[in-house]
Parts: C-alpha cells; structure tokens; sequence
C-alpha cells in the first residue's frame, strides 16, 4: 500500500519535471539570440504579444503547424519569420503551403503525390490563376462554396498574408530598412512607405511616451513620421537586426537585439513583462505536455488491468492528477494572459471543457477509488486537448474580443457555467461509454462496479443539469442585458436548451422507474451526441449571433463523431447474450440489474 | 373496473411520462426550428414551430395543410399543467422536497415568463442619424401606409393604416378628415422595376406608379431579408376620386394631392410608434482595435427630451448598457452611413423581470435539492463505511 502510494507520488512528479524542462534556457541557435528576439513586445490582432507569438500564430495559419524542415534541420517559428522578414529570398524556397485538394494542384499544373507542401517559388508562376479563381469565388457564400472553391480561397488568404509578412518591416526586394531611413525625406520614399503601412502584418515599434498602450507603430508610419525630424532609435534597431539576419552575422544581430530589449524595458516595461510571460508560456506548450500526460496515465491504467493493479491504478491516478495540474496552469496562464475568464472562444471552451471533466474524474476517483474515474478523465482530458489543438488552424487563440461579447461578468458566468455544462454531460457520456465497453469487454461480473458507475452518471447528470441550466438562463439574461431579449430562439441559445432538457429527461426516466441501468447509459450516451451538436453542430449552420465559430472542416469529424457514439448506443442496448461476463455470472438475469437499480 | 373519466384525465396530466413525453417533443421542435432557421430565419421559424400551438404542414401541390406535430405553445401549456398537477398530486409539502418545490415554481414562472413575451413583446427600432432628432420608433417588420396633412407649417397630421388593414381591402375613412382611402389591391411583398414596353398597362392612374410595373412576390421572413409591400390605393374625398396610386416603401419619391387645399402625402414606410418624448444623437462611436476590424466598441450618446416630465439629460447606451425609460428598452444594435447612423433596438416587454425571478427561484431550488440529496448519500456512506473501502 505504502508502495504504490509512493510510485504515484514519483509518477506524478517526474511527469510534472518533464512537463516544466521546456522551460530550462536552451541558449542560442547557431550563435544567434533568437529567443531575445522573439520575446519583443509587438502589436498584432489588436493586442500586445511577443513575436515568438506572431510568429508562430502565422507559421500556423499557412503551413497548419509551427515549424518546418528546411535543408535537414527544423526551423522554428521566429527563425522562419527572420527569413520572411529579412532574407525574403531564401523564405521563398521554403516549402509552406500545405496544398491538399487536388483540383487547386491541378489548376497549377501538378499532380498529387505525397509531396504536400510547396514554396512561395513553386506558387510564383500562378499567383494570378490563384487571385483570379479566389476572386471568382469569393462573392459565394461561405457556406456554399465548392470544395475547390473553399480551398482556393483558402490558398490565396494564405498567401497574401505571406505576401504582407514579407513586406511588414521593410518591402521585399527594396534596399531594406537601412536604405529606407536616409532616404525616407525622399518624394519617391512616400509611396513605399504606404505601401508598408498597408501591408504590415504585426507593429513592431512601441507606442511614443505618452501614447496608449496599445499605439504600437509599423515601420511605415516611423518613417512617415520621421520624414521632418530625427528617426526613431528603435527604427534603427530594426534596420541593423536586418542588416545582421541577411548578412547571417550573430553579432551585431544579438547586439540590435539588446537595443530594442533595453529601449523596451526602458520605456515600456509592462509590454516586455506580458511579452514575456506569453513567450514563456508558448515555449512550454502546457496542454501539449498534458496531452502526452493524459495518454501515459492511461497507458498505467490499461497496464493496470492486466498485471499490479495495486501498484499500477495509484500510479495512473498520480499521474492523471500530473496532468490535471498541467492543464490547470495552461489555463491559468491563459486566464493570466488574457485578462479574461478562461472561455473565450470555441479553442478555450475546448480546453475547458476537458479541464472540467478531469476536474471532476479527480472527484470522482477519490469518491469510489475503482479507477473509473480515473479512464474517464484521462479519455476526456486527452480527448478534448485533442480537439483544441484542431482548433487552433485560424492562428491566435487569444484574439481580442468583439465588442458585443465584451463584457468579463457575462464570460465569467454564462459562458464557464454553460462550459461545465457540458463538460458534465461528456464525463456522463464517457462513464457510460465504460460500462459498455466494460460489459462486452470484461469476462468477470462485478455489480458493484456497475451499481458505482450508474450512480456517478447520475450524480454527473444532475451536476450537468444545474450547470447546463444555469448557464443557459445566464445566457438568456445577457441577451436581454445586451439585445432586448431574454431568448431569441438563436440556433446556439437551442443547443444548449437541448442539453437542459436532455439531462432533465434522464432524471425524470430515472425518477419515474422508466429507464433501468442500460436504458439509463444508453441516453447518457446519446448526451454526448447532443453536446456535441449543441457545441459544434449548431455553429456550422452560420446563423444567429453565435457564429463566432463557424468551420467548415469539422464538419466530417462531428459527422463521425455522431456516428460512433450512435454504434456505442447500439452496443449499450445488445442483448444480454452478446455480453462477454455472461457466462461466469452464474445469475439468473436481471438479478444484478435490480440490485444496481435500487441504488 | 372501469375509471371514471376525471380520474383518468387527472392520472393522465399528473403522469411523470407526459413530462418526459413534452420534454421530448420540445426537443424534436427546438431541432427543426433550429434547423429551419437556415432557410426560413430566425424570426420566421419561431412563428412556425414555437409560437403556435400546432406546427402545419403544407400538402405539396395542394391548399391544404395538415397539422403535423404539436407546437411550441401548445407544449409549453401541456408541460405546464402536468408541473402544477404533479406538483399538488405527488410531491408531498415536506423540507425534504423543499427544493424540488422552488424549482419546480421557478420553471412554472419560466413558462409563464415566455408566455407574457410571446404576447405582449414589442420589438422597434431606431434608426437615428447624428445629429438627427426623433420622436418615434418603427417596427422593422411591419409597414403602414401614412396619409400625412403638410398643410399646418406647424404640425404635421398624420393617419396611419397598417399594412395589414390594406391588405384586407375595402375602404377606409379616415376620422376627421374628408378623406377615404379606397384600397384595390394590396401586396404583402413586391418587386418594383420600371415599365417596359411589353409590360401590361399600369393598373396605377396617378404618381410614380405609372412607369413602375410591379410584379407579386411571396412574403420573406429571414431576417436579413425585408418585404417591399406595395399597394394601389386611390383617395376619395368630396365624391370625387384623385386616381390610383402605387405606394411602396420601395418607392423614394414622395407622392402627393391636394384637396381644399389641403396637401396629402401618401407614403408607405415602416409602422411607425410615436412617443411622447424625443431622442437626438449627439455622437455615435464605433471603435476596432488597433491593426484589425474586431470592433472593440459601439456607442450612440443621446439626449433625452421629455417636455411632460421636464427631463433633458445625456445618455449614453453601449454594448450591456441599454436605457430603460418608460416601459421601453433602447439597445446599441447596428450602424451605418459610414457610423454617423446609429441603429438602437427598442423592446417592450411588460414581463422582462419574470426570467430573472424564475432563474433565481431555479437555481436555489437545485442547489437545495442536491445539497439534501448530497447529505443524505454522505449519511448513508458513513452509516456502511466498510462498503467504500471494499470497492477498491
């Protein structure tokens, strides 16, 4: 006993040490100071975040991950945004453009093959055909563009914003900023510098003393504004960061780059200070360590099964409780970074979302200790962050808020009630989705380990009701704060009402005698399809005031979704002779089914 | 032993299966309203699947429509009479019911709440330049033709004949004037162009509608979609005819006759609700955030007007934070004309406060019931303590 609390104990902290090593400092990369420059404060999206930020947010949006191969080593994200922005010539090679449908291949005269992703060299010779096809398509409705219409919009959306990356702090195929300084009094100098203002993608600059915080400035209009006066030290900073990049010299690169972190902590402390923060946090990548957690402590729990349970489930919960503190500090990060309460877009409700299940499976375990509870929250946990890193294609995951969501009292409550909610209804839907894989799958019978399940998928119902209804009412009461109307009947304002009944119906079943143990895991089931409607289904419609989450490509993965936990349903209601404990239960059916009922 | 037919009824509307049969019969409305929101709005939808007591179905090729499903309404009252009948029938008046009681009264105040909306919800609208002052708000769905009397340079008088009325036909005097308004055809939704050769002669004998040909078009409900209502009316006064008019709120130019010198404008135009107060934009504001087009911020300042209560103030409504005056909701809704147009939603609801109340007696009522519940599940693990560590 002593043991195995002791191998949790190790389990769980050398998980939590191998989650925190990312943040050990790693020096440079190939002599220069690429982590001094990614921590520079920038403005982009509306919001002060570390380039590493921008970076990264971009590398993602075009190529769908955060870094790439290029000539036998992996680029990082800042390291490709230096190319971008100072060697354009040598980004222009790098292959970045995932392409994957096969009419757009075919319109630029390629095949598909395995090769996937292309250069902005190999587009160059269609960038018209790209625009042009892109154009046509555009006035379609969003919803009702073909697949090859969706995909070459996509493509073009996805190389202007390259093209503007190239042209954010100085043009591409100009002298470069240290040209563009001496001459910026120039009559011809005007031009370019609105080109640079129109084109830039982030504002590197800081705000002037005295400015708002947020009044960081492009390149462009430093010049603009230098035309009559001195240049600004800080443009000249940039200029020799340039000069370095291209010329690939370290030195005078990570001397640049102590100017602009100097002049920043000078001027500008508490945007170095969020910088930071949000640097040090992307370099961690906390749901992506507990991802690998969340998969290791089941990895225990399945291993459990077969060989030391005693040993293993309390390692498997040691860890499972690893990752959960994983998971909360990412969240609290977030929450921290953001100012924000932790929902604030379908990403954060994902991650919330399975925050809230494995919160709740910790509970669970301690209350019943069968490792139940366990399964469940690392297949909630793991699951979810999954389905949040899918989320994440459309770049920052912490962009500003819109003006009608814009209130934190209305985030803080409708929006986190509403989460738990079905938070709850998916930890219901997973327990029961364990008792029937459990009841095809298990040759021993065990009515106890029934009679606990069914009552935490009671207990879970009920908790997700209050949360769901609570949250749906707090929904209806900013709607009548910010439109008039306590209920609209807006598509999002329904799924959640769906859920709200849902749950309602299996306690009354419950109460009533009508649903017995299957029928009640059976509908606990089919709770995860409608959460899953309500959460996703409902967003794809792209009507009402909720389409703030409108995709289009998740549509097959909803589909699919649905699908499964239909067949699981299925499963739940096969007759008794298709279970695999039938044989050694020895029981006269029904026996067990009663006894579990009564609880 | 046959049950007599009371009893039967009473079993019938206090049986736990009627709530779970209601229960999922507004589920499969709330889906198809949902779902038919794409093709028939939001607005649209709710009038065909929730706000009515029976949900038709139009037999293709046919007039006829058949009820199919029960509607909204009809479910919600169903629903309604099993919680109060199971209410005083099952549930025994105890502590240990305590929470049950107080959410099941605070849903009965739900429905009720959603009831009163369904029938006395007003929505308008003000759609208000800056600058601009306006005593009224306009329905946006709704549309009145108003005869307006220009001839007082003081004050305008003005008759108003909903849409609806119009499309009744008929004739219609209008009080105290010697004016009648004859209506020989009204469209709920049209769609105007300009005569070609070619096109039938123009029904209209007077005013733009000469060289305008109209053709009928079916009524539109999505909400980003308006009806352009049409009607030919022709005024009558003193036994003497002034020709028929096409009147359109698709139609710019104002139309006009003159009778005894009194001048008479005919316009179609949205339903207009005057107030006894005015209200002028002094500065709208529309804010994004640096770098992007995120609005970060929407704002109309407006001056309050009431000359019967003497009132003269500064407002200023943003998002979350709508005026409340006299019974009236004005909302920062939407903008326009390059955000020098603020669009403010005006909502009357005699029963807003009712889902406050109720949320709060729901919420309550579930806590204290899963509080008992709770304590009561923790009593009887301490009474067998020996059960939990077995499991393990």
């Amino acid at each position: 006993m002593k043991t195995a609390r002791h191998a949790a104990w190790i389990a769980g902290a050398l998980a939590l040490a191998a989650a925190a090593s990312p943040l050990l400092p790693r020096g440079t990369v190939r002599g220069f100071d690429l982590a001094g420059f990614g921590r520079l404060p920038a403005l982009e999206g509306g919001r002060v975040k570390p380039i590493d930020s921008v970076a990264r947010n971009t590398l993602l949006m075009i190529r769908g991950q955060q870094s790439l191969p290029y000539q036998g080593r992996t680029l990082g994200a800042t390291e490709w945004l230096l190319d971008v922005l100072f060697r354009p010539e040598v980004a222009d090679l790098q292959n970045v453009f995932r392409i994957d449908d096969p009419d757009v291949l075919g319109m630029m005269g390629m095949q598909q093959t395995s090769f996937r992703y292309f250069s902005f060299d190999h587009l160059k010779p269609h960038l018209a055909e790209i625009q042009q096809q892109a154009q046509a398509a555009h006035p379609v409705d969003a919803k009702l563009r073909s697949r090859f219409q969706s995909a070459v919009v996509n493509l073009f959306d996805r190389v202007y914003l390259y093209y503007r990356l190239r042209n954010t702090v100085q043009l591409a195929g100009s002298a470069g900023l240290a040209a563009e300084i001496p001459a910026r009094a120039a009559p011809e100098a005007a031009e370019r510098q609105q080109a640079l203002i129109q084109l830039a993608v982030f504002r590197p600059l800081l705000p002037l003393a005295g400015a708002r915080a947020d009044a960081f400035r492009s390149t462009g209009e430093a010049l603009v504004a230098a035309r009559a006066a001195a240049p600004d030290p800080a443009l000249e900073s940039w200029a020799r960061v340039g000069l370095a990049w291209s010329a690939q010299d370290p030195v005078p690169f990570n001397a640049a780059v102590g100017q602009l972190t100097a002049a920043a902590q000078a001027s500008r402390p508490e945007a170095i200070r969020q910088a930071d923060h949000e640097w040090i946090f992307n370099r961690a990548q906390p749901f992506y360590a507990g991802m690998v957690i969340y998969v290791l402590a089941l990895l225990a729990l399945f291993a459990s099964w077969a060989w030391k349970r005693e040993l293993l489930q309390p390692v498997a919960f040691g860890l499972l409780v690893a990752g959960a503190v994983v998971h909360t500090v990412g969240l609290v990060s977030r929450v921290v970074l953001q100012g924000r309460p932790p929902v604030t877009n379908l990403y954060s409700s994902a991650v919330f979302v399975g925050w809230g299940a494995v919160v709740l499976g910790v509970i669970l375990e301690r209350l019943y200790r069968r490792g139940f509870g366990t399964a469940v929250a690392t297949v909630s946990g793991f699951a979810s962050l999954i389905v949040a890193h899918h989320l994440t294609g459309d770049g920052d995951t912490m962009e500003m808020m819109r003006a009608v969501l814009d209130s934190n009292f209305w985030l803080a409550t409708h929006v986190v009630t509403i989460t738990i909610g079905y938070a709850g209804t998916f930890l219901a839907g997973i327990i029961a989705i364990g008792w029937t894989l459990r009841k095809h799958l298990a040759r021993a019978v065990d009515p106890t380990g029934d009679k606990a399940m069914g009552s935490m998928v009671y207990g879970v119902v009920a908790f997700s009701l209050f949360f769901s209804f609570l949250g749906t009412v707090l929904g209806g009461i900013w709607a009548d704060q910010s439109w008039g109307r306590f209920w609209g009947w807006d598509p999002k304002e329904n799924g959640a009402l769906l859920i709200v009944l849902w749950n309602a119906i299996i306690l009354h079943a419950r109460w009533g005698g009508y649903a017995q143990e299957r029928g009640i895991m059976t509908m606990a089931i089919f709770g995860n399809v409608i959460t899953s409607l309500s959460w996703f289904g409902v967003n794809m419609l792209g009507v009402g005031l909720h389409s703030y989450g409108f995709m289009d490509k998740a549509f097959w993965a909803l589909s699919m979704f649905i699908a499964s936990q239909l067949l699981l349903m299925g499963l739940a209601l096969a007759p008794r002779r298709f279970w695999k404990g039938r044989a050694a239960a020895g029981t006269p059916a029904g026996t067990d089914r009663r006894a579990s009922e009564t609880a | 032993m046959q049950k007599p037919a009371s009893r039967l009824l009473w079993d019938f509307f206090t049986s736990l299966k009627l709530t779970i049969v209601c229960l999922a019969a507004l589920m499969v409305l709330v889906v198809a309203n949902t779902l038919a929101q794409v093709s028939l709005g939001t607005f649209g939808a709710v009038e065909v699947f929730m706000r009515t007591w029976l949900v038709w179905w139009h037999v293709p090729g046919t007039s006829y429509s058949v009820p199919v499903f029960p509607g909204g309404a009809l479910v919600g009252l169903v629903l309604m009479v099993n919680l109060v009948a199971a209410q005083l029938r099952r549930l025994e008046l105890s502590w240990r019911k305590a929470g049950l009681w107080i959410t099941h009264a605070g849903l009965i105040l739900l429905f009720v709440g959603e009831f009163v909306t369904g029938m006395f919800q007003v929505e308008t609208q003000l759609a208000i330049e800056e600058g601009q002052t306006l005593n009224y708000v306009e329905a946006p769905r709704d549309l009145e033709l108003a005869v307006v009397d220009h001839t007082d340079p003081a004050r305008d008088e003005v008759w108003s004949i909903p849409a609806s009325r119009l499309l009744r036909g008929g004739r219609i005097q209008l009080p105290g004037s010697p004016v009648a308004i004859v209506v020989h055809r009204a469209y709920r939704n049209s769609a105007l162009s300009n005569r070609r050769p070619g096109d039938p002669p123009s029904p209209a004998t007077a005013g733009v509608g000469l060289g305008v040909t109209v053709r009928e078009l079916p009524a539109v409900s999505r909400d980003d979609e308006m009806n352009s209502g049409a009607a030919l009316v022709e005024p009558v006064a003193g036994g003497h005819g002034y020709g028929t008019w096409l009147v359109s709120n698709a139609l710019g130019a104002p139309q006009s006759f003159v009778h005894e010198g009194h001048t008479y404008e005919l316009r179609m135009r949205n339903l207009r609700q005057y107030l006894p107060y005015s209200i002028t934009l002094k500065d709208f504001r529309h804010d994004v955030y640096p770098g992007t087009d995120i609005p970060k911020n929407f704002s109309s300042l407006v001056r309050l007007d009431n000359p019967a209560t003497g009132e003269s103030r500064d407002v200023l409504i943003y998002m979350n934070q709508p005026l409340r005056y006299q019974g009236k909701a004005f909302y920062q809704a939407s903008f326009g004309k390059n955000d020098t147009l603020s669009v403010l939603q005006v909502v009357q609801n005699p029963g807003w406060l009712l889902p406050y109340i109720s949320t709060a007696l729901v919420t309550i009522g579930l806590l204290v019931h899963f509080a008992i519940v709770l304590q009561r599940s923790l009593r009887r693990r301490q009474a067998s303590p020996a059960a939990a560590v077995e499991a393990t």
